[in-house]
């Protein structure tokens, strides 16, 4: 009996100590994983900030700091003189409204196509619709560069998709418009579904309208709406999310196009193509600046060069950080995934 | 009796079902519309005309172009003939090659980081997929090539971050073959560059690995798995099917990549008036890639993993 009681409180106690001990090696573990984490996260955290924080500290930068082996990351002398130079470079004010230009519209004219041909994909069902999916698959693949030459060379002589070439056969002469040089190209292709990235964000969108219940489509047909109605009034207030997501990213993807925007115009760039020239534009124009000597010029070009990115990124990036959420949390939704 | 017939032949209507069908394909003709003229004047029009591009010579008279037809002359010429095209384009697919597993299963690893919450999750979270604002267009490749390359000219490496010399030099003394050696030290040295590659595979596979339902994970609690066998039985095969929208995206990502070495050659052939030549050598290029994208479809797809539903 004493034995039996004895041996009771030996295994409770030693049961104790053994959960104990696994609650300790439970807590420690647990905060092993969580400083592991966390130096992996701060480490990735400064390669991935890294080329911002390289822009912020070399644009502030004054002449004698370029090549001061002293300073790393930190100006001893703050001066604006290489974001001023670099703004007269790129002439910002003007190519930033002419990235706003290009941007805009195209930007809404893509969402509003996007829009239409994910729903048609997604809710009705015709003969030719696996064939036509083929195809929008096939435009995310194949990139740009090969298909913008006769792209380049039909905006060139324009006949307004073959109308011209049928009032040609009345006047003896096809109709043509040099289309070149102005933004019209952009709407055009924004409006017919062939923004940048239009092909990836029909796809995104058309996941999303799939997963949206038919119950609510057909709720809306029985209570009379039209197949328009129900579009506009019942599916697209509750797809805003992916719409979201998709305005995003198209700003992104329209802010930092170059091909599109080198191809089609000739003068007049937008920022992201002025970027690419800035070297040569710099030497242009810090020839016209009395104040600069070409020793003064030598030392800040690179100061200027990394001025002028972070004034190409600065919108984006200030647009990042008030919408960041919005960014992150939309790949979720909008359900490629699962 | 007639009652009964009325009612039968109310509850039997196939010819309004099928005009109520063909209805609505009609409607969803008119919304795929738009999108489909732009594909056809944007898209195959161009297609056929790139074709056609590349077996003539262009030359630019007052009415427009006249084409020469020369058969394969400018695909002769891109192969043999070029100087840069085959080494460009060798070395543009040979990257691709290694960098999208790289990037796919740091992507992965990464999201699985961020899986559980934790202080600060949010905003890691929103660091992580910072790069792909900046990284994917011409800045990136403006600030490494002209800046912190200081000024000379090298295969994208971001060799301010992470030199590593005597890294190369131990490995040398070790005597392994400086080719291998050098592929190492390419990869270290662009290890950054393609963690800036990862935004968007990151929150990918993070959506992917937080859709998988806790109860499995329970399941293998109860049977005993560990941490590694959950891992590689239940985490890797269910996340299989968006790893291989991943690899996917990856490398269509890096073709309209501004710093794609043959894209760059591309634009230059245009600015010096040679369409046909630059035509060719975007053919040539996307047949690779297609290429490549197929079999690594057909490759995955046999091990990727479908839930039966």
């Amino acid at each position: 009996m004493l034995n039996s009681m004895l041996d009771n409180v030996l295994n409770v106690s030693v049961k104790k100590v053994a959960s104990h001990r696994k609650e300790v090696n439970h807590f420690v573990s647990k905060w092993v994983k969580s400083l592991l984490r966390a130096a992996f996260l701060l480490g990735m955290g400064f390669v991935m900030l890294y080329p911002v924080l390289y822009m912020i500290s070399g644009a502030f930068k004054s002449k004698i700091d370029v090549y001061d082996p002293t300073v790393i990351w930190i100006p001893k002398n703050y001066s604006l003189q290489s974001v001023k130079l670099a703004m007269t470079t790129l002439d910002y004010w003007v190519s930033l409204l002419k990235t706003l230009q290009i941007l805009v519209p195209s930007v809404l004219f893509q969402l509003i196509s996007t829009l239409l041909a994910a729903y048609g994909f997604a809710k009705f069902k015709f003969k030719e619709r696996n064939i036509l999916f083929g195809l929008l698959i096939f435009t995310i693949i194949v990139p740009i560069q090969t298909i913008i030459i006769p792209v380049y060379v039909n905006f060139k002589y324009f006949d307004f998709f073959g109308i011209g070439k049928l009032i040609g056969l009345f006047t003896g002469e096809p109709l043509t418009v040099k289309l070149l040089n102005t933004t019209t190209p952009f709407y055009l292709m924004a409006i017919s579904g062939m923004g940048i990235r239009s092909g990836l964000y029909i796809f995104i969108m058309r996941q999303f309208f799939r997963n949206m219940p038919k119950e609510l489509e057909e709720a809306a047909m029985i209570d009379g709406c039209g197949p328009f109605k129900t579009f506009t009034r019942i599916m697209i207030p509750n797809v805003i999310p992916a719409i979201v997501t998709i305005l995003l990213f198209s700003i992104v993807w329209y802010w930092n196009d170059f091909y599109q925007s080198v191809m089609f115009l000739q003068n007049g760039y937008p920022l992201s193509v002025s970027l690419t020239m800035m070297n040569g534009l710099l030497d242009i124009t810090g020839k016209n600046i009395s104040s600069l000597s070409h020793q003064d010029l030598w030392l800040l070009r690179d100061s200027v060069l990394v001025s002028g990115c972070l004034l190409v990124v600065a919108p984006i990036l200030i647009l990042y950080i008030f919408l960041q959420r919005f960014f992150t949390e939309s790949i979720e939704r909008t359900g490629i995934v699962g | 009796m007639k009652d009964l017939d009325n009612s039968i032949s109310r509850t039997t209507i196939p010819k309004k079902t099928m005009k109520f069908e063909a209805r609505r394909a009609m409607w969803g003709r008119l919304y795929v519309l738009p999108w489909f003229i732009g594909v056809l004047f944007f898209f195959i029009i161009p297609f056929i005309q790139a074709a056609v591009y590349t077996f003539n010579k262009i030359a630019i008279s007052k009415n427009g172009f006249e084409f020469n037809f020369v058969g394969f002359d400018n695909y002769i010429y891109a192969f043999t003939k070029d100087p840069n095209f085959l080494q460009k384009l060798t070395s543009s697919v040979g990257n691709m090659i290694y960098q999208v597993p790289i990037i796919v299963f740091f992507s992965l690893f990464v999201a699985m980081v961020l899986k559980s919450d934790f202080h600060g999750r949010t905003l890691a979270r929103s660091i992580f997929f910072f790069p792909v604002i900046i990284a994917s267009g011409v800045v990136i490749t403006v600030l490494k090539e002209n800046v912190m390359m200081g000024g000379s000219m090298s295969d994208k490496q971001s060799a301010y971050l992470f030199q590593a010399p005597s890294f190369a030099i131990t490995l040398t003394n070790l005597g392994l073959s400086p080719r291998i050696l050098n592929m190492l030290t390419q990869i270290i040295n662009q290890l950054f560059d393609l963690t800036w590659k990862s935004g968007v595979q990151i929150l990918l596979l993070l959506a992917a690995v937080n859709n998988i339902p806790k109860s499995s994970y329970e399941v293998a609690d109860i049977e005993g798995a560990t941490e590694w066998e959950k891992f590689w039985k239940i985490t890797f095969p269910l996340v299989s099917p968006t790893m291989l929208v991943a690899v996917i995206y990856t490398i269509i990502d890096s073709f309209t990549d501004y710093g794609n070495q043959v894209m760059r050659m591309i634009a230059g052939a245009v600015n010096t008036g040679r369409y046909e030549y630059s035509t060719t050598i975007a053919f040539v290029y996307f047949v690779c890639v297609l290429l490549l994208i197929g079999v690594i479809n057909w490759f995955l797809s046999k091990r990727v993993f479908y839930i039966s539903e």
